[in-house]
């Protein structure tokens, strides 16, 4: 009945909506099976370290969409409309809510918070930040196809719930659904109606397609492991 | 005690024929009428705060709050102040109905819960001590501490004064104006107390003067029962609106600078959101009756069209009541 990515406020990207449509999906989908498949190792050696490790960079990714968001204002928010700026503020304050309660899970599963990025999470903070030095809507374009991407995690992380006791990371990751949604419906709409021109939209796809291929990653039981040393 | 949710006959569920077991007066000008089932059964079951629809034999539908005790199952009790202005409702109960005689209610309904706190104010004036007294016989039965403000023209014209010298656990303060003049309101509202809840029930000036005071209390401390719309209601700003919300039966008024879910929420009821801007959907809520003003930027407009769900952070109202599963 609602489907955020239909959002309406501008027809920018009418011509590239099936391209972007496509990212999305797909990286939804990686973040699904890379989710998936993380849960399916912590059901042969649950231990909850693991899972500190596995929320480490998703604590990571919140505060650094704070830092970004509160740039990205700094930086081209007079180019938007007013509205825009404020819900671009309050996206970055619920973005800093997320870091809170992440980085309470991850001390109550024994884990710690990060302060910088891990660098399981580098590749992905890099490219977000480059993007944003790039073009005005090339940030947005990066962490709305990354924030779209959460929404594959829900699923398998509500299912694990079912079988392991994780009950505040089923909690905070609902919230984060709720929010998610928010989220990527204002990135769609400022990308919709800012997008000018060609060289927009190439930029918005760049952004895009490069953090399709990033945005999955550090939710592989590989990328845990790596992270860990093991 | 009417309410100013005035529904129509049709709007009436649940209907069943009832006895008038019993019928005194109460005060001057006051009677109670006790209100079994004929075969002596099991009444549907309520809870303080709520009330009847009365449907009189000459067409009029009238709404009493339950006076009685819950605990009783097979009575309902009301009480029915003799309004100078009838227009048929209390005149017709005073002066046509009689011990005996069968009238048709209909199944409670609730709109002035009493929510669980660890202390209670009751305000009364004159015929809204009715919704009260169970809920300082509930508050009493539960140990909590209460206050009860009882205000009336005087002595004689103050219904159930006997029942009430008979709660324990907490005081009641009689007040015949022309005894003692009009309640002392900055006594027991001039300081906010973080742990009182404050029902009141009674005319538009002791309402309004309570709201007044209450300025200062948390929202959601205040808990109002008016005889009547108020004049904020009446005289509708531009733009405002009503909600009711169908699982307690609220109704709201929405004025022109508020959201509806600024105002439910206020009122306790929680519904799920995020943006508060009408992009995130979160905040979807089915209409049941009533025409949305769609000013979302995601739903379709097939679903727009439709009216059958709303955003309610940022959409409004075409028609001038919107009742929504909340």
């Amino acid at each position: 009945m609602v489907d955020v990515r239909r959002v309406r406020g501008g027809d920018g990207l009418t011509e590239i909506d099936e391209e972007l449509d496509q990212i999305l999906d797909s990286v939804v989908e990686n973040t699904r099976l890379a989710t998936e498949s993380f849960f399916a190792s912590y059901d042969k050696n649950p231990d909850k370290k693991r899972l500190a490790a596995w929320l480490a960079p998703r604590a990571w990714r919140e505060i650094d969409y704070v830092f970004l968001l509160n740039e990205q204002i700094r930086r081209y928010g007079m180019d938007f409309d007013r509205k825009h700026i404020t819900l671009l503020a309050k996206q970055s304050f619920q973005e800093a809510e997320h870091y809170e309660i992440v980085g309470r899970a991850i001390e109550n599963l024994g884990g710690t918070v990060p302060t910088e990025a891990p660098a399981e999470a580098k590749p992905w903070s890099d490219f977000l930040w480059d993007c944003l030095e790039r073009h005005p809507l090339a940030a947005i374009a990066a962490w709305n196809c990354s924030e779209t991407s959460a929404s594959g995690s829900f699923e398998p992380t509500f299912k694990a719930g079912e079988r392991h006791d994780i009950d505040e990371i089923v909690r905070v990751y609902k919230q984060i659904e709720t929010d998610e949604k928010f989220h990527v419906g204002l990135g769609r709409q400022i990308l919709g109606a800012y997008t000018r021109t060609d060289n927009d939209r190439d930029e918005i796809l760049r952004a895009m397609r490069g953090m399709r291929d990033l945005a999955w990653k550090t939710f592989t039981p590989e990328s845990v492991a790596e992270a860990r040393g093991v | 005690m009417t309410t100013f949710d005035s529904r129509s006959l049709e709007q009436a569920s649940e209907l069943s024929e009832l006895t008038i077991a019993k019928l005194h007066s109460a005060a001057d000008g006051v009677v109670s009428l006790e209100l079994r089932a004929p075969d002596g059964a099991d009444l549907p079951e309520w809870e303080p705060g709520a009330h009847i629809d009365v449907l009189l034999p000459n067409g009029i539908v009238r709404q009493y709050s339950l006076s009685g005790d819950p605990a009783e199952r097979d009575c309902w009790r009301i009480g029915v102040l003799r309004e100078p202005a009838s227009r048929g409702g209390s005149s017709f109960i005073h002066d046509e109905l009689r011990q005996g005689d069968k009238i048709t209610v209909s199944a409670p309904r609730n709109n002035f819960r009493l929510i669980d706190a660890e202390r209670y104010l009751f305000i009364a004036g004159g015929i809204g001590i009715t919704p009260m007294l169970p809920m300082v016989r509930a508050a009493s039965a539960q140990g909590k501490p209460w206050t009860l403000l009882y205000g009336g023209r005087s002595r004689n014209s103050m219904a159930f004064l006997d029942e009430i010298a008979g709660f324990t656990g907490g005081e009641a303060h009689i007040v015949p104006q022309d005894e003692f003049g009009l309640l002392d309101l900055q006594k027991f509202l001039g300081e906010h107390r973080a742990d009182t809840l404050v029902y009141c029930c009674g005319p538009a000036p002791l309402i309004d003067a309570v709201e007044a005071k209450c300025q200062t209390w948390r929202s959601g401390a205040l808990h109002l029962e008016r005889f009547a719309p108020s004049d904020k209601a009446s005289k509708k700003e531009k733009g405002s609106f009503e909600v009711e919300l169908a699982k307690s039966g609220q109704r709201l008024v929405v004025p022109p600078y508020r959201s509806i879910l600024d105002i439910v929420e206020e009122h306790g009821c929680k519904v799920t959101n995020s943006c508060r801007a009408g992009i995130c959907g979160t905040c979807l809520v089915k209409v049941i009756s009533g025409v949305p003003d769609h000013l979302d930027d995601v739903l379709s407009y097939e679903d727009q069209e439709k009216g059958e769900v709303m955003l309610v952070c940022v959409s409004r109202a075409k028609s001038d009541l919107l009742v929504l599963d909340l």
